[in-house]
């Protein structure tokens, strides 16, 4: 029963939120809502069990992600401007597209009637296990990917002059 | 679910405990804030050769009481063109993590939150959310100096986290498990992990400093350049909440210190009798999570502050490089000898001596380079 | 008890909004969150389909912790274009970038 209620909470700040994110015209607020829903993806993860995920998840956006994509709407000011020039000109479009997709895919998962009730917690010593052990090629390679994007980043953003 | 004492709903009963639990963290943080108070006003006074807080109550003692009442009675100000919601939210933010961080907190034996066997990385996870209020208070006080305050404020804590995470991983590969309890019970007696890996405690430590942004790492309240960082546009009460935040915050580094590297409630006497035991286990972690909690305040007397540049390059260049060294040593002797932690010690404590000793080696380069860029700049000039 | 379509059409709406953001929105950071938000969607689903039928298979979540270093480089290579496109001509709307149009 509580588990419910939580999800319904869930559900309601996710979905609230990340429309936020689309529809609010001031960016530090959007970037704000992005990482409450992060919060609340995280608390799923809670939900189903997957209690190591879920802080890796805070750690990563709302500790990482969130403050990067801050710093950069605080380095690109803008003027203000009329609601109606945030969107672009093919929003009526894509929503026409977009909205039938969306409501088909949801309404196609709901045919997924597994039960998710498993054992709570204790995903650590699993996960390790597979990190390390059967993908330990892909995170090798995943710290290379690492490295070329920190790389490139310094690149991108270095001034010619220095 | 569990049955509520006294026949209580189920239901109620978890909601009841939540609250209390809260309650109790909150009443914790606010007391210990104000004992810190006094603590480090004496301390400093002491080193400097002053007798600090004396005469409101006896030796001074009420004077943070004082000081309290002081803050909560204050006008609220907010400047006009501060934005109105994240001013508000930032103080939460910052003050929010903290509070949450102390479900974790061994105390003793069966006094604890919740005993996570994920609790070392719980409390990383809280530690690096405060980043995101700061920078928010930065932004949201519309104010030059708020703003880089709270953008330099950011990247130190977000670069100071890479040292200080990768010396927990030290400890967990030493003890094999991210749960709190767990780690404390792997320290019986005197084997305590601070002699078996004191290098990554003091990098722990170190890093620790920077995390809570105390001197001489305080570069985001830096007064002498940035007036007060991004606490500048912020008085009262909302000030008075980031300030227990940062002691709040202090006491949790320094607990972890505690559990991690002095073997938590262990001490003598507490399996003498069922619910003594507990007290004094209780009695002894407080007293070594306190002892560092002063250190914290000794140091703060003693060192000058860093320059933006220099914390950086300190973190990037000597401190991060550290500590990776030690953890790959660290964890090919756990593989080499699976039973014995004797070679890990031996190591690390080698280790620790030439970090120690490349200190002074490594500031007579840094002196040599410098006086050949001034000299260069005198010949330039001339 | 929750069923795993629950997780999975939240994962959905989720995502599609991702995508309105992505198509709608004329600001380029705005963008980039509504792609994070994208990945979260992915990564509810995965984690949920992990747990499919109760029997925690860890596959799913390592596919997660894949997509945290994804994210993670892109948000980074991401933001260092908008600053570099920002530093040329003091805007960040995606329309407004036709330098490369030909």
């Amino acid at each position: 029963m509580i588990e419910a209620a939580f999800f319904a909470l869930l559900v309601i700040g996710m979905v609230g939120a990340g429309a936020g994110v689309v529809l609010l015209n001031r960016i530090t607020g959007a970037a704000l809502l992005m990482a409450f829903t992060f919060l609340c993806n995280a608390g799923m993860f809670l939900l189903l069990g997957a209690e190591t995920i879920a802080m890796f998840q805070v750690l990563i956006y709302v500790g990482a992600i969130t403050v990067l994509i801050l710093y950069g709407v605080m380095f690109t000011p803008q003027r203000d401007r009329p609601y109606a020039l945030f969107f672009q000109k093919q929003t009526p479009l894509a929503a026409l597209f977009v909205a039938p997709i969306a409501i088909a895919v949801a309404v196609f998962s709901f045919s997924f009637r597994d039960s998710t009730a498993g054992p709570k917690g204790a995903d650590l010593a699993p996960l390790a296990t597979s990190v390390f052990r059967d993908f330990a090629f892909p995170f090798e390679v995943a710290s290379v990917l690492l490295l070329a994007a920190m790389v490139g980043a310094i690149v991108l953003v270095k001034r010619e002059d220095e | 679910m569990v049955p509520g004492p006294f026949g209580l709903d189920p239901v109620l009963w978890a909601v009841l405990r939540l609250v209390i639990a809260v309650a109790l963290a909150a009443g914790l943080v606010f007391n210990g804030a104000l004992a810190q108070i006094y603590l480090e006003r004496k301390i400093q006074a002491i080193i400097q050769d002053r007798t600090g807080p004396m005469h409101t109550g006896p030796y001074g003692l009420l004077q943070t009481f004082a000081d309290a009442i002081k803050l909560l009675g204050k006008e609220d100000i907010r400047a006009r063109l501060t934005d109105h919601w994240f001013f508000l939210a930032a103080p939460a933010i910052v003050f929010a993590p903290m509070l949450a961080s102390y479900v974790v907190i061994p105390f003793a034996p069966g006094v604890m939150g919740a005993d996570l066997n994920v609790g070392l990385l719980y409390l990383t996870t809280l530690g690096s959310m405060t980043v995101l209020g700061i920078v928010i208070a930065g932004w949201a006080s519309n104010n030059k100096y708020s703003l880089i305050g709270g953008l330099r404020s950011a990247g130190q804590l977000i670069s100071y986290e890479v040292p200080q995470i990768v010396s927990l991983v030290t400890v967990v590969l030493v003890v094999g498990s991210l749960s709190m309890t767990a780690i404390v019970g792997s320290q019986p007696g005197l084997q305590v992990n601070a002699l078996i890996i004191p290098l990554a405690f003091v990098t722990y430590f170190i890093a620790g400093l920077a995390e809570t942004n105390r001197v001489p790492f305080d570069l985001p309240e830096a007064e002498s350049e940035l007036v007060a960082g991004f606490l500048t546009e912020y008085s009262g009460m909302r000030w008075g909440l980031f300030f227990v935040a940062e002691y709040g915050e202090v006491t949790v580094v320094s607990s972890i210190i505690a559990t991690l590297w002095f073997g938590g409630w262990h001490g003598p006497f507490t399996d003498v009798h069922p619910l003594l035991g507990p007290a004094l286990g209780v009695l002894w972690f407080t007293l070594k999570t306190y002892f560092f909690v002063l250190v914290f305040m000794w140091i703060r007397a003693t060192l000058p502050r860093f320059r933006i540049d220099q914390l950086m390059s300190f973190c990037w260049k000597f401190l991060i490089p550290v500590t990776l060294v030690n953890l790959l040593v660290t964890a090919i002797l756990v593989l080499a000898f699976p039973t014995s932690l004797v070679p890990v010690a031996i190591a690390n404590w080698i280790l620790l001596f030439v970090f120690a000793a490349s200190i002074p080696f490594l500031q007579r380069r840094r002196l040599v380079s410098l006086r050949a860029r001034l000299a260069a700049r005198e010949h330039a000039v001339a | 008890m929750i069923p795993l379509g629950a997780f999975v059409a939240v994962s959905a709406v989720l995502f599609f909004i991702g995508v309105t953001g992505v198509l709608v929105r004329r600001n380029a950071v705005v963008i980039l969150m509504c792609v994070e938000l994208m990945l979260n969607a992915t990564n509810l689903a995965l984690v949920a389909f992990s747990r499919r039928g109760g029997i925690p298979d860890e596959r799913g979540s390592v596919f997660v912790v894949f997509v945290f270093v994804v994210a993670a480089a892109e948000v980074a290579v991401g933001l260092a274009i908008i600053l570099a496109l920002y530093r040329n001509r003091p805007t960040v709307d995606v329309d407004e970038v036709h330098a490369m149009k030909g």
